[in-house]
């Protein structure tokens, strides 16, 4: 069910890989196309979410919404969905970030039902 | 004196530490208004020579070295540069009793001049003591204090923007458009890092913008959603247009930085091109630009995708200059 909900980013231009992940880089659910998610990978991604949530916590106590991080190459887009769990985007530097992150606002609550 | 000054056009209101103002002023002939909480002060520059320097703070007046020394305690100053024309500029001069005083500093603020302050009064050992005092000395003057100490606010707050300041076609060493009020003097104890280096500490190099970082800056400055962009780089801020304190926003943006240099040599997926963090009040965005880093606050309702497309351009052509 969750493989279905994310096999909808896969059909956005140019998005490479949509996985639910753990704050620690643990991997819940992913699907991919054309991409790699190796150690590395959850090793960067764990940090973002780790340290972006410290970040957000400087404005205030602020909710973190989303990160982006982009590169020549790729972009990768996180989303708190609920507790230490994150839905991240990972996508060719072209693809649509707004229509990105609109899908995954659409889809956040049938995620976190998912979980 | 001040209210008798020509007023100038102004060419924008941005907050830099003083020596950006005597590296910029190259081919500028005008006023620099300073405002330091509630005291205001200028500094007259005829094409890169500062030829007076002056602030008032309720009646207390620093003229010459003193008000200098005093621009020069506080890391960053707010300004408004005002360009005069040469009538306007001999104008003012005659008004600061130019021609009949040998009053100037020297063009490099750095030297001492051997002789006192034309102006009246000792020159201070720091920048706080008044040198001239209009009142009878019977009534104790306030003290003009070195920083003001403001609490970092936890998330600078999107503020109205003030209107866009006439397009300049001249003076080129100068930013094209800053904008309105800026926040107040944010240094606190809470952030020693930043305060301006003192006497005997290691000053770092000078950082220096040159005229089409400017305009970029300044351009994308008045894209709607745009709060602030700071220039900045590991030791300082180079560089804020915007409405807010510089402390919290660097801090936030420089973690935000230690967060990309942390995972950049785990991802195989090119260079570094903006980290963007994305809260309800809006967003921080940071890139690199040149061998600094933009940080640019902006409110939550900004197209995300245009500013992308900005900072690409502003990395895949370092010479462009329509990118907006």
């Amino acid at each position: 069910m969750l493989k279905e909900t994310l096999n909808k980013f896969l059909i956005l231009n140019g998005v490479q890989a949509a996985v639910v992940i753990q704050e620690n880089g643990e991997i819940i659910e992913s699907m991919k196309s054309a991409i790699t998610i190796n150690k590395d990978v959850q090793a960067a991604l764990s940090i973002i979410m780790l340290d972006s949530k410290v970040t957000a916590g400087q404005f205030g106590n602020a909710s973190l919404s989303t990160v982006f991080i982009e590169f020549t190459d790729y972009m990768v887009i996180l989303g708190p969905l609920i507790e230490e769990f994150f839905l991240v985007v990972i996508a060719k530097s072209t693809a649509n970030i707004g229509q990105i992150t609109y899908e995954m606002k659409k889809n956040q609550d049938a995620i976190v039902a998912q979980l | 004196m001040i209210e008798q000054l020509p007023e100038g056009k102004s060419i924008g209101w941005m907050q830099a530490p003083p020596q950006w103002i005597f590296t910029h002023t190259v081919r500028f002939m005008g006023i620099v208004r300073v405002v330091i909480q509630d005291g205001e002060g200028f500094i007259l520059i005829k094409k890169g020579t500062p030829l007076v320097y002056y602030f008032k703070h309720g009646r207390i007046e620093l003229r010459g070295r003193a008000a200098l020394d005093y621009f020069k305690s506080h890391p960053i100053i707010e300004f408004n540069l005002c360009k005069y024309t040469p009538e306007e500029f001999t104008e003012a001069l005659k008004i600061c009793n130019f021609e009949e005083r040998v009053e100037g500093l020297p063009p490099n603020p750095d030297q001492t001049p051997e002789q006192d302050s034309p102006f009246e009064g000792d020159l201070p050992a720091s920048p706080a003591p008044p040198v001239s005092e209009t009142p009878p000395a019977a009534e104790a003057p306030p003290a003009i204090p070195a920083v003001s100490s403001i609490s970092p606010a936890p998330m600078p707050s999107p503020v109205s923007q003030a209107p866009a300041v006439e397009a300049e076609e001249e003076a080129p060493e100068l930013p094209e458009e800053s904008h309105g009020e800026a926040a107040e003097e944010p240094v606190t104890e809470e952030y020693p890092e930043l305060r301006y280096p003192s006497e005997g500490q290691e000053v770092p190099p000078a950082v220096v913008l040159d005229e089409p970082d400017m305009k970029i800056i300044g351009q994308m400055k008045r894209l709607n959603g745009i709060v602030a962009i700071s220039v900045f780089n590991d030791d300082r801020n180079i560089l804020l247009m915007g409405d807010v304190a510089i402390e919290p926003l660097l801090r936030i943006a420089r973690t935000m930085l230690e967060t990309t240099r942390k995972i950049d040599p785990l991802l195989d997926w090119g260079s570094f091109v903006h980290m963007t963090l994305q809260i309800p009040e809006g967003n921080v965005i940071i890139a690199p630009y040149h061998e600094n880093y933009l940080c640019i606050l902006t409110t939550r309702t900004i197209n995300i995708g245009h500013i992308r497309r900005i900072l690409r351009d502003l990395q895949q052509n370092s010479n462009g200059m329509t990118l907006i």
